[in-house]
């Protein structure tokens, strides 16, 4: 059976087959669901500084060609986060998303992510919905470059930053973020949704984000473009639901990919069922290993 | 999004309501709908009468179910579902034990396979659904035993096949814990927990990576006693895991 094993910045997987950030990642005792199901890592929740609510409901909408969402941030806190994940038992599995509104915020939750035992984290500089933080941050090349490069800097924890795809160029935003370890390929679209017969928005805050099976395309683009021209290790995360979708992620230069929305469809089956299909394809097809069909597709 | 128009609205006491509506989608005993007020708040409840007419029977304590027990005949009702799993046929001798709402979840149960009722609340105008042959348990002794539902049925527990529960959280968690784990009996437990997108996304729900939207509402007893947390902690709309104090019921 051909190799599935993958290699993200200095962080080696079983499995390239990794939990997004936002789905069912908020408490301890689902991460470590995730990770017993299949998954080869998991990618919590974005956590803040300080507790957050998010949005009233409707925070989501199911539509034909995927989910839309606007949760809001909706977090414990970076405190009260670290101390239900204090005795976690694979914490080397676990990727801590975290957004700021500026570098010192950024900083302060690599530190205590780093002090709590961690070592990687996933900047959300695309969430796009919430004022202030997510994609209005990681619009702001300048500030993006600081960002990665202080804390960088300051923790020498392996730095993912997911780039938001609402901009004219990502790649410009890729090159921005050249600091970090890897890149992970994108965050949802912002969009919005309206319910004909009550005349109203489907969520509570008007704009959430789009993901799901439709915004599969957008992301393999992202993919395909930012690879050529950087070569960068990047995770690959947008729609993807069968091991089909992630063939084509690995084609175009993902290294690993993510997976969020594909859990309503698949449920927790969804690791097991891309683990599979990924390693036969390989078989068929006569690679030996994950790594031979990585970028395949890209004349770099 | 479905909408419904609504056929009838009945007030079942002083806080509590039943919205009935004719709709094609298809549901089992002890599912729940997100029903929306457009505009404002998405909520979960159980549906209480599967097939048409469908019903949902909750109780007043915010704006949104505010606003539900304002709406009228004729109006649109809107919602998505039906969600979570449902409860299992039952063999054998029936007791279903609610406490306060989780009475609404069980009535669809109840109507559909014969059994005794157990139902507890604060006082006798809390009550609604009420028949003659239900025992009854009231915190202030208004109606029935004085006391709390747990305290009136656990005596009886030995003497059934099969156990429905649906009631706040506290209640469960003292009966689970009070129960004598040689009872003969199948328990089946549907749970409340806070909820936020009724699919099994968000993780507001989940107890011990048990999505009670998605891999429930409802449990088995033997597999409820696994979920540590349950009873013991609870999640506000942060996600923040705390402390249930005073949970004692």
């Amino acid at each position: 059976m051909a190799s599935i094993s993958t290699r993200i910045g200095n962080f080696s997987l079983e499995n390239p087959v990794i939990l997004a950030s936002g789905i069912l990642d908020e408490t301890s005792g689902s991460l470590l669901r995730s990770l017993n199901e299949g998954a080869g890592a998991a990618v919590t929740k974005s956590i803040g500084v300080e507790e957050r609510k998010g949005y009233p409901t409707p925070v989501i909408s199911e539509i034909s060609t995927g989910l839309l969402n606007a949760v809001g941030l909706s977090n414990p806190g970076i405190e009260n986060f670290l101390s239900e994940m204090s005795s976690f038992p694979l914490k080397e599995m676990i990727i801590v998303s975290i957004f700021g509104k500026d570098v010192d915020e950024f900083v302060h939750l690599s530190r205590r992510v780093k002090e709590a035992g961690f070592d990687k984290v996933e900047l959300n500089l695309s969430c796009p919905h919430v004022k202030g933080v997510g994609s209005e941050v990681g619009q702001d090349l300048d500030l993006v470059e600081e960002i990665i490069s202080e804390i960088k800097k300051e923790t020498r924890l392996q730095v993912w930053a997911k780039l938001t795809p609402n901009v004219t160029d990502i790649v410009s935003l890729a090159k921005a973020s050249e600091a970090a370890d890897a890149y992970v390929l994108i965050n949802t679209l912002k969009a919005t949704g309206v319910e004909i017969y009550s005349r109203k928005f489907v969520l509570s805050n008007i704009v959430g984000g789009y993901s799901g099976p439709g915004i599969k395309p957008i992301a393999l683009r992202a993919v395909y473009d930012v690879y050529l021209e950087t070569g960068k290790d990047i995770v690959g995360v947008g729609g993807i639901t069968t091991w089909q979708d992630a063939i084509e992620f690995f084609l175009l230069g993902s290294r690993a990919i993510q997976v969020g929305t594909a859990l309503i469809y698949e449920d927790y089956n969804v690791y097991r069922k891309i683990k599979e299909g990924v390693s036969k394809y390989l078989d068929d097809e006569g690679f030996s290993k994950l790594e031979d069909i990585i970028g395949l597709m890209v004349r770099r | 999004m479905n909408h419904s128009i609504i056929t009838e609205i009945k007030k079942e006491n002083e806080g509590v309501f039943t919205i009935s509506f004719n709709s094609d989608i298809k549901a089992s005993r002890g599912q729940f709908l997100m029903v929306w007020v457009p505009g404002g708040k998405e909520v979960p409840m159980s549906l209480s009468r599967i097939g048409n007419p469908f019903s949902i029977t909750f109780r007043v304590y915010g704006e949104t179910t505010r606003s539900l027990s304002m709406m009228k005949k004729g109006e649109r009702i809107f919602f998505r579902g039906p969600y979570g799993n449902s409860y299992p046929q039952p063999k054998g001798k029936v007791a279903y034990v609610a406490g306060g709402t989780g009475l609404a979840s069980l009535k669809s149960m109840i109507d559909e396979f014969r059994g005794d009722v157990y139902v507890g609340a604060r006082s006798r105008n809390e009550l609604f659904f009420l028949k003659d042959d239900f025992r009854v348990a009231t915190d202030d002794g208004s109606l029935g035993m004085k006391g709390t539902v747990v305290d009136l049925f656990l005596p009886f527990a030995n003497d059934y096949d099969y156990i429905y529960i649906c009631g706040p959280e506290a209640m469960v968690k003292s009966l689970i814990d009070r129960i004598d784990q040689g009872v003969r009996a199948k328990i089946f437990i549907s749970l409340e927990r806070l909820m936020k997108c009724g699919i099994g996304i968000c993780d507001s729900c989940s107890i011990n990576g048990f999505r009670v939207c998605r891999d429930g509402t409802v449990i088995s007893m033997e597999e409820l006693l696994k979920l540590d947390e349950f009873g013991v902690t609870r999640r506000g709309e942060s996600g923040k895991l705390e402390l249930i104090i005073n949970g004692k019921r």
